[in-house]
């Protein structure tokens, strides 16, 4: 580490992983992503302890930290804390400066929020109640079709005929596809049924808040190409996808931290 | 004169034959499963058997539940809501409000003082408030869904569930049990959660005395005790709560026939061996 050079943490403890992200002059130095387990405390100290090795800093060295997500408050270390919304928004506007709204699609919830021109939390909504709107979905699927959720969205653009769910109930899509199965419906098919019903759902979010381009996909959802064309054709518009879906709130975390200090 | 009506459920294929005097001669309840004609042939017939019937005597055959349209033998179909409101008003006159709670669905119907139907509520759409949410919850704590009733009862207090997703509550149980919750306060809570569900949908109709249960749901004691803390008084359950639907389309075969209505239709039996 040079003498001048300044370090911050943005870490992104989330339901499914927790994300940790060093930056310096809001570039993203090193990051790094653990699945959350049942220790939000532990996971959270390691996965920032690697972040800080990675880059050969101190946890004292460091100018600033922020923490966010659904469990910031068991954050092992101190740190300010400010909500994923806001944290979410820092990072897809410093990464799209043109972006007028935020779907995160995590493993548990889907958040959509409209940004102000100038990139301010204009509002924001969030589907909470129902599996359909979050990864588990997928989850679901993809454990009665026996394949990895890396491989979901390969498959699913390969789709010519996706599967018509009747309803977009998680738990009676998942009795659907064993039952298309042995009608001997397509994997892939099956899949993009899946994804057009996720779509459906995050299109009555965007939909609530009216939609203005650009609109960025982060989370987890952001890895599958099937989901985020199944959204793209959901909302009329082509989704924009940060190379690193998943990091976008512990960036935008580290790029407050750094805004904070002068 | 017999009469028959078959219930074709997302789960279960019911099938009750009345006499002219409307008194149930024969009664069967079966799975559904996958081949609904065949499955439909195969619990008529033993319907038919019990009462000592053949095929041929049968005045008149409706056809109710979701799977209505998949019986090549009916002479007509009707609405599983307008079957329910017929047979709950031949067994309760004073019921004002029907529950059917269903292993996919979740109805509230609404009758006048004559029986009719006023209005009614559906959920088909979110496995919440329907069997199959007992059905997954059951199989994720491993005791059986025909338990769940008495195992609720043993429980002093509830544990309250706050997720309405199945998927979400699922997980949300398995959290409870490794906090030290009991599977009988488990299983209250889930009653609670459903009986929440229901009794809410039903609200938009104005709720009125009486209240009827009906369906699988009817069958399970705990749920129908969390339904009646939500509605505030007791609820009445008919003695088989799965054969009401089909009961009401027997029974509207002989008012069919009283009224010299003809089938609406010729019953097909090719390809059909078992009457043979």
């Amino acid at each position: 580490m040079s003498d001048n050079q300044k370090y911050y943490a943005g870490v992104d403890i989330g339901s499914a992983f927790i994300k940790a992200v060093l930056v310096s002059h809001k570039q993203i130095m090193v990051s790094r992503i653990v699945a959350s387990g049942g220790n939000y405390k532990e996971t959270a100290r390691r996965v920032l302890d690697e972040a800080l090795s990675k880059a050969g800093v101190s946890l004292e060295e460091l100018s600033g930290i922020v923490v966010t997500g659904i469990g910031a408050e068991s954050a092992p270390f101190r740190a300010r804390q400010v909500s994923d919304v806001s944290c979410q928004a820092v990072g897809c506007r410093s990464l799209f400066p043109s972006a007028r709204m935020v779907i995160d699609i995590g493993g548990q919830f889907t958040k959509a929020a409209k940004l102000t021109p100038k990139g301010r939390i204009a509002n924001f909504l969030m589907s909470e109640k129902c599996a359909t709107g979050s990864g588990r979905f997928l989850q679901v699927i993809a454990r009665i079709l026996r394949i990895n959720i890396e491989d979901i969205g390969p498959l699913s653009v390969k789709s010519q005929m996706p599967v018509e769910f009747s309803t977009n109930c998680a738990v009676f899509a998942e009795s659907e596809t064993v039952s298309r199965i042995a009608e001997g419906a397509k994997m892939e098919d099956i899949l993009a049924g899946v994804h057009r019903a996720m779509a459906a759902k995050v299109a009555m979010l965007v939909k609530g808040l009216q939609m203005e381009p650009d609109v960025v996909l982060t989370g987890g959802g952001g890895e599958d190409a099937g989901l985020v064309l199944a959204v793209s054709e959901a909302l009329g518009v082509k989704v924009l996808v940060p190379e690193q879906p998943r990091l976008t709130a512990a960036m935008g975390a580290a790029c407050l931290a750094e805004e904070e200090k002068p | 004169m017999p009469f028959a009506g078959i219930d074709i459920g997302s789960t279960m294929t019911k099938v009750v034959i009345v006499d002219s005097d409307g008194i149930i001669v024969s009664s069967v309840i079966g799975p559904t499963g996958a081949e609904h004609r065949h499955l439909a042939l195969e619990v008529m017939d033993e319907a038919i058997k019990k009462a000592g019937l053949a095929f041929e005597q049968l005045d008149f055959i409706v056809s109710t539940g979701y799977g209505r349209i998949n019986v090549p033998f009916n002479d007509k179909q009707i609405t599983e809501i307008t079957c329910h409101s017929r047979s709950i008003r031949e067994l309760f006159p004073s019921a004002r409000i029907l529950i059917d709670i269903g292993g996919q669905d979740s109805k509230g119907i609404k009758l006048d003082s004559d029986g009719k139907v006023v209005n009614f509520v559906m959920n088909d759409k979110c496995a919440a408030g329907t069997g199959r949410f007992l059905e997954v919850i059951a199989e994720a704590l491993g005791i059986e869904l025909t338990q769940m009733g008495d195992l609720s009862l043993k429980a002093k207090k509830y544990v309250k569930i706050s997720n309405t997703c199945t998927v979400f509550a699922e997980h949300e149980v398995t959290t409870r049990l490794t906090e030290g919750s009991t599977i009988p306060e488990i299983v209250a809570g889930l009653h609670e959660a459903f009986a929440a569900r229901v009794v809410n949908m039903v609200r938009s109709l104005g709720i009125e005395k009486d209240v009827v249960v009906t369906g699988g749901g009817a069958k399970n004691i705990g749920l129908v005790k969390a339904i009646e803390d939500k509605v505030g008084f007791p609820v009445l359950v008919p003695p088989e709560p799965l054969l009401t639907g089909a009961l009401g389309a027997a029974l509207l075969g002989r008012d069919f026939v009283a009224r010299g209505v003809t089938p609406e239709r010729e019953r097909r039996l090719e390809g059909v061996t078992f009457f043979k």
